[in-house]
């Protein structure tokens, strides 16, 4: 396991970059929720597109990963503007 | 049982995956979250009084304890005066009825201190500071003294005067409560300090209406916090576990890396902190 997370260092760590990047970004605009929801909508594009990246990098992409990677993106932001919004709707 | 252990654990019945990481589940998840983000503004729309906006706030409390941290630092206490209170109100629904969050609207046709001017009170300083999305008001005074500009104010000699409001509506489709204090002083600065006796006792019986939230019974926030943090600990924990027996076994699958995704709920985990965080300015 630790080989083959070796092997990955360099995505991991743009990967945590980019994340780590995202959370700083959006706590910055804590006065702005618009502004906020935007930011967690472009990092999350960003990790499904980084995540597919990778596997076309690595030759073992299919149309499951990359349906996978949207779904959690799509979790992921639900998940937030769930909170923003408190729930859509009414 | 085995059925159970299924949806958390690699195995040949579920072709080694955590059948919570396969397609169908993740999608089955999805739609339960859109269907809570529609099922909790009904609930609070119809039980307000149980679930909705919840903050223990109140204008006397906010006094007390911005006049402790004044008199710690060897300033008079503050007084609550009903003009300044009648701005600070009048400065929170501008902010609602405009949906801005700042001291001067967006148009530029309102800053903060034309509604201290036509409250009537004639200042020679005035300040303000704001704070939103907090639960109680010992929250909100930490804030604002861990805030360099917000303490300068709270901690001025200029000031002898301020107004509360704590106001509870809509700003850019959020529930939220806005604290607006207004704070101002009709002489020049103060000459040095004799601390009265009891002085915190004496502020608490000045007669002025008190501005104050207290809510539902139940955060919607908290909820919807609640729901989103136990999914995200649900799927990294079964990411995790999946990743263990599947490197164990030594099992060649074709699919996203788990690495990822606990990276990417890690991150969802820490930013609903900060989500849940009141801001101030």
């Amino acid at each position: 396991m630790y080989k083959k997370l070796h092997s990955h260092i360099g995505y991991s760590i743009s990967l945590f970059l980019i994340l780590a990047f995202g959370l700083i970004i959006v706590a910055l605009s804590s006065s702005n929720r618009p502004l906020q929801m935007i930011e967690v909508t472009i990092v999350t594009i960003f990790y499904i597109f980084w995540g597919i990246l990778h596997h076309l990098v690595n030759h073992d992409l299919n149309m499951k990963i990359v349906i996978e990677y949207i779904l959690v993106g799509c979790i992921g932001l639900s998940m937030v503007l769930f909170i923003l919004k408190g729930g859509f709707g009414l | 049982m085995n059925s159970i252990l299924q949806y958390f654990l690699p195995h040949e019945n579920n072709n080694y995956r955590a059948k919570l990481l396969h397609h169908k589940s993740l999608l089955f998840v999805l739609i339960i979250i859109f269907c809570a983000s529609f099922l909790i503004p009904a609930l609070r729309f119809n039980f307000p009084s149980v679930l909705g906006i919840s903050a223990d706030i109140s204008s006397q409390k906010l006094l007390l304890l911005v006049n402790q941290e004044r008199e710690a630092n060897g300033l008079s206490p503050l007084i609550l005066n009903e003009k300044l209170s009648v701005a600070a109100v009048n400065k929170a629904k501008d902010m609602f009825a405009k949906n801005y969050w700042a001291h001067n609207s967006p148009d530029g046709k309102t800053s903060w201190w034309v509604f201290i001017k036509s409250s009537g009170y004639n200042y020679v300083y005035a300040g303000e500071n704001l704070a939103r999305g907090f639960d109680n008001t010992d929250n909100v005074v930490n804030a604002w003294m861990e805030s360099p500009l917000h303490r300068a104010n709270l901690l001025s000699q200029n000031y002898k005067d301020v107004g509360f409001a704590i106001e509870e509506g809509k700003l850019s489709g959020e529930d939220t409560v806005l604290v607006v204090q207004e704070l101002g002083g009709q002489n020049p600065a103060s000459l040095a300090y004799n601390p009265p006796k009891n002085s915190v006792k004496a502020v608490s019986t000045v007669s002025n209406k008190d501005y104050a939230v207290k809510g539902s019974l139940i955060s919607s926030l908290s909820l919807s916090s609640l729901i989103d943090k136990t999914i995200l600990y649900i799927f990294i924990a079964v990411l995790t576990l999946d990743m263990i027996v599947v490197e164990r076994k030594k099992i060649v699958r074709f699919v996203g890396h788990n690495t990822d995704h606990i990276s990417f709920f890690a991150m969802l985990i820490i930013l609903i902190g900060i989500l849940n965080k009141g801001v101030i300015v």
